[in-house]
């Protein structure tokens, strides 16, 4: 179908409000927060409810028109990019909160709220949406459940999938089904909601989310270690984790981004320390001053430790997180652009990985930094380079190669909280098998039996 | 005219997309296109030839130009100057609204300032000993003179000079940024030393010209002299004062401490939800675009309402106008004033 046609036919579908098409507004949808893809949609549609998604949906199935829901676009794995054309559909004007039920401890939302404006609201129910993804403020959590998004507080509290009750969700054909609910137990039939949790927009479009809540901890609290090398932090987060402490906070920034960050913020880091180790717990005071003050004590006595500080108050501790927030923009203002990976490994891996990922910044030529997650092995190799230089782009692609070979090298996964979506997919079947691959295309085909949903990516 | 973008501003774009909540045209439409991100990938597409200049008409009269993606942004993109380079591209020829071709020309011909400042009271042309200067502001001297007034009373070292022209922050944000910058410099020769502006506006924009150390917003200013102030009293009780920030003072000059310090002296000092958000005023704004930025500033007026506040306090001018315009449409009976005006009256008391 021509673009006007389809224009033409889903504005007599749905009305003017809904469908734009002007290339402005195409332009704008073209990219999402991913560097290096594009592509132009032929409509963006804004849907109101479920029946205007619904209709939608059945429209693209009838007429075999490629169609990729969006919420923010803040994710890093260029899994909304348009690059088959056809319809952008953006669930932000789906943007309510349903239902806050304190005694259930549990929401319902429409899916274009975001992970933010949800837990400031339920915080006034002495409440927490735990999943806390770097982009919390602008990512939605109809996002959030099609990623999985994970965050910092991973090996504590686990990722998005952890937390989502129930679905409403329109399947490839336009049908709305419901999965699970607002039960704790519930185990009538396969677990369809696990199932579309993570499902990149691939098998269903999330019109309402019933979201798990947990009671909101009392305080928190920071500190700070410095260590000679990754591995000895490393080390030392082995011996933290073994001595029984399930900390929420366990992060790591290697020397590169040690250095651009204290560049960019002038927080007085130590810039000759291999590694930074970030450490922290929430809950009661009692519970997590004693937490804290072991975790420091564990990395004291650790072979290679620099020096550790305990943050004395929450500027303090803001300051500390800010150094791991601001790592990503301290790394790209370095140059014109920077490649953002997401590669996860067992942690006990963790410090060959690093080395390895250095070396390979090394022989390609480039400049990589990597932070990330030193609880759970979640590692965030970031590449910097200049973007109208061909030879360090060039470099920029064989590195990255060599980066998502390390995972399935020493037994990890190719992503961890970002997603496959285009910029990973050539690397999926290497890391789940082809028997798998083909279970994933077969589950495609029963939600999707026109291949209509967010074509080109996870089980297309 | 331009005709490119500055690139190195435009690489700065990570499209994070972690300005899209502070955004109100974003928060209004939902509309990408009209994020501070969604406009980037629309530049970038330009500076690409993807897409021809004059689509960005629209978006670059949509946006109130209020910065408020600065502070949020992790990257440091500098948005303002993006928008000025973004107008200075596609506000040309007939695409430049009358309105805008009338005030550029009044306030670029001498008559022009002359009649501006014509029956407007406005303070006294004085030589003091300091090497600090008044400036009057080119709208502000003819819609709100007291204001000058009140800060010649407070402040005795102050020099005031008649001749001055337009700081061309209107120039800088309406499509002629290279001539703003110009006239930034002349009034910079013209009142040397120090310049003390009392529009949040203008200050942003010379100091991005000619240098933060050489320019003080009122606020920024009475703060440093620590004079203690005596509480405004209204039957007795202290009046309930609120502030509505100047978006380029806040986003652009990090000045939001200072104003709230001296209303806690003047008063029982509320603050109103959404105070840091634009009012909508936005320079030019609230007269190209009536529609919108009165959408922008509907849930403000019902805030202020709600308070029942004796003043709002303002530090700009176009604030001014249009709290005072929309605040009278909704029939609220707070009072907007200036806070250099509100601060000579505890001083006089």
């Amino acid at each position: 179908m021509s673009a006007t046609d389809l224009v033409a036919k889903l504005t007599a579908l749905l009305g003017n409000d809904v469908v734009r098409s002007d290339a402005v507004s195409l332009q704008a949808y073209s990219r999402d927060a991913t560097p290096m893809f594009e592509g132009l949609p032929e409509v963006i549609v804004a849907p109101r409810n479920t029946a205007e998604v619904s209709k939608i949906v059945k429209f693209a199935h009838d007429t075999k028109t490629p169609i990729i829901a969006r919420g923010a676009g803040s994710n890093l794995c260029a899994a909304t990019v348009p690059l088959n054309g056809g319809i952008v559909m953006s669930m932000t004007n789906m943007n309510q909160i349903l239902e806050v039920s304190k005694s259930e401890m549990i929401a319902i939302v429409q899916p274009g709220v975001t992970n933010l404006v949800l837990d400031q609201l339920v915080e006034k129910e002495g409440l927490r949406f735990v999943p806390d993804p770097g982009s919390r403020n602008v990512s939605t959590i109809g996002g959030n459940v099609a990623t999985s998004a994970g965050g910092l507080r991973g090996l504590k509290y686990g990722t998005t999938r952890n937390y989502i009750l129930g679905l409403e969700a329109v399947l490839g054909t336009g049908e709305v089904i419901r999965t699970g609910g607002r039960l704790v137990k519930d185990v009538a039939g396969y677990d369809v909601t696990r199932l579309l949790v993570g499902s990149e927009g691939t098998l269903a479009v999330f019109t309402e989310i019933t979201v798990a809540l947990a009671p909101r901890p009392e305080a928190s609290k920071y500190g700070v270690a410095y260590f000679e090398d990754l591995a000895a932090a490393a080390a030392a987060v082995e011996k933290i984790i073994t001595s029984g402490i399930l900390p929420a906070t366990l992060e790591f920034l290697d020397n590169t981004c040690l250095v651009a960050v204290e560049d960019f913020a002038h927080l007085g880091l130590d810039t000759k320390a291999g590694a930074l180790l970030l450490f922290g717990d929430d809950g009661d005071l009692l519970s997590i001053e004693q937490s804290v003050n072991k975790m420091a004590e564990i990395a004291k006595a650790s072979s290679g430790c620099r020096g550790v500080t305990l943050a004395a108050d929450v500027a303090a501790a803001e300051a500390l997180l800010y150094a791991r927030r601001c790592s990503l923009p301290a790394l790209a203002r370095l140059s014109s652009l920077s490649i953002l990976e997401d590669i996860s490994v067992p942690r006990k891996a963790m410090a060959e990985v690093v080395k390895r990922i250095e070396a390979i910044g090394k022989s390609n030529g480039l400049r990589i930094g990597t932070f990330g997650h030193a609880g759970d092995g979640n590692l965030h190799p970031t590449i910097v380079l200049d973007k109208d230089n061909p030879r360090e782009v060039a470099a920029a692609e064989k590195a990255l190669a060599e980066i998502f070979a390390l995972p399935l090298e020493f037994g990890g996964s190719i992503t961890g909280e970002h997603g496959v979506g285009s910029a990973k997919l050539p690397y999926l079947e290497g890391k789940i098998g082809s028997a798998n691959m083909q279970l994933q295309r077969n589950i495609k085909r029963v939600f999707d039996p026109a291949g209509i949903l967010n074509p080109g990516r996870i089980g297309s | 005219m331009r005709e490119k973008f500055s690139q190195d501003k435009l690489d700065r774009c990570i499209s994070c997309g972690y300005c899209l909540p502070a955004c109100p045209t974003y928060k209004l439409t939902g509309n990408e296109e009209s994020s501070p991100r969604g406009r980037i990938t629309l530049m970038r597409a330009v500076q690409a030839d993807k897409l021809p200049a004059i689509d960005l008409l629209q978006e670059s009269s949509f946006c109130l130009g209020c910065r408020a993606c600065e502070p949020v942004c992790p990257a440091g993109v500098e948005y303002g100057v993006l928008l000025e380079e973004m107008r200075d591209i596609t506000w040309q020829g007939k695409n430049r609204p009358l309105i805008i071709r009338g005030l550029f020309a009044i306030v670029d011909s001498k008559l022009g300032m002359w009649a501006l400042g014509l029956l407007s009271p406005t303070a006294r042309k004085r030589s003091a000993e300091k090497d600090l200067h008044l400036m009057y502001g080119c709208f502000e001297r003819r819609l709100f003179p007291s204001v000058s007034r009140a800060v010649a009373k407070l402040a005795p070292e102050v020099s005031c000079s008649s001749d001055q022209g337009c700081c061309g922050a209107l120039h800088a944000h309406n499509g002629e940024l290279e001539r703003g910058k110009e006239m930034a410099k002349a009034l910079s020769e013209k009142l040397p030393g120090t310049i003390l502006t009392t529009a949040g506006g203008c200050a942003a924009h010379l100091a991005s010209v000619i240098g933060g150390e050489r320019v003080q917003e009122f606020s920024q200013w009475w703060v440093k002299r620590e004079i203690e102030l005596k509480p405004i009293l209204k039957k007795g009780q202290k009046v309930r004062v609120g502030l509505q920030d100047s978006c380029h003072l806040r986003n652009g000059m990090g000045v939001f401490a200072e104003p709230r310090e001296i209303l806690k002296q003047l008063g029982d000092y509320v603050e109103v939800p959404g105070s840091a958000d634009c009012c909508g005023a936005a320079g030019s704004y609230a007269l190209l675009q009536k529609k919108n930025s009165r959408k922008v500033v509907s849930q403000k007026i019902a805030d202020i309402k709600a308070l029942n506040l004796d003043y709002i306090a303002t530090v700009n001018p176009g604030c001014t106008r249009q709290l005072v315009t929309e605040l009278r449409r909704a029939r609220v009976k707070t009072k907007v004033i200036h806070l250099a005006e509100l601060v000579a009256i505890s001083h006089n008391k």
